[in-house]
């Protein structure tokens, strides 16, 4: 890990009397670095930036306590890594209920089978095409659902190493994943998915 | 026999690998004779490589005046 600003004790001290210029060269040093870490942790855009700026805020506040002993970088990970859980969990505990749920179960009949053949992907659609879809139908995902969507599709991750990732268990990363799936197949299908069929 | 909504519903949670053996063989046996959820099936699929094609070209950068807020707000 690229580290070259150690917190030596003239630099700290600058730090914790909140010097602008210490305070901009902290976060110019290691703020796209850990925006970048926080978009693949699967935040969005928006969360990642706020995620980063509580980082700082954490970091500054705690300042006091660091010892020099361990390298900024590191231990600005060591906070994002922390607030990010921190999130996922107060995301998880809200999620007990979906309305996604219902419109699930609105697709089959009496007897549970499905009332319209679910469908197929357009072949003639382009591929910057689909991906701008999917982007925006990704951003309609709660952040919990787009995590476990992001570990267990893109990254391609077992519903095990998910759950060790996220603290949830595998129950739970079902459940979540069920749930972005079928956001993204309704938004999909939204966008004219399928249409040319 | 298995009816769609189960068989749906246990390949969208990702479940279908942990389930017992019975399940599994049940599932197999309803996508043979289920177009429906071999459309399904599908459609997931296709959900899933789309959204690994758009992360490869992903906008990884934040906003331009980034850096500034963030240390704008620690000066406060």
């Amino acid at each position: 890990m690229r580290d070259v600003v150690q917190l030596d004790a003239e630099y700290l001290g600058r730090l914790r009397r909140r010097d602008p210029d210490a305070l901009q060269s902290v976060v110019d040093e290691h703020g796209r670095r850990l925006y970048r870490a926080a978009r693949g942790m699967g935040h969005s855009a928006t969360e990642a930036e706020d995620l980063v700026q509580d980082v700082f805020v954490t970091f500054i506040d705690s300042v006091e306590r660091f010892e020099g002993r361990s390298q900024v970088g590191t231990w600005l990970f060591g906070i994002l890594h922390h607030k990010s859980q921190e999130r996922r969990r107060a995301v998880a505990r809200e999620e007990l209920n979906d309305p996604v749920d219902q419109i699930f179960e609105s697709q089959f009949d009496g007897r549970g089978s499905w009332i319209r053949t679910p469908a197929a992907p357009d072949r003639q659609a382009g591929a910057a095409q689909v991906a701008d879809a999917i982007r925006a139908c990704l951003d309609g995902l709660s952040p919990a659902q787009r995590d476990v969507f992001q570990l267990r599709e893109v990254e391609e991750l077992s519903a095990a190493d998910a759950g060790k990732i996220l603290v949830l268990t595998i129950t739970h990363i079902g459940v979540l994943l069920h749930r972005a799936r079928t956001k993204l197949r309704m938004c999909l299908e939204g966008k004219g998915w399928g249409r040319l069929r | 026999m298995m009816t769609c909504k189960e068989v749906s519903t246990l390949i969208s949670t990702g479940g279908f690998s942990d389930a017992p053996l019975t399940r599994r063989l049940g599932v197999r046996l309803h996508l043979l004779m289920c177009r429906h959820c071999r459309a399904f099936r599908r459609q997931l699929e296709a959900v899933a490589r789309s959204a690994r094609a758009a992360a490869a070209v992903h906008e990884t950068e934040p906003s331009r005046d980034f850096e500034s807020k963030i240390a704008a707000s620690l000066k406060r």
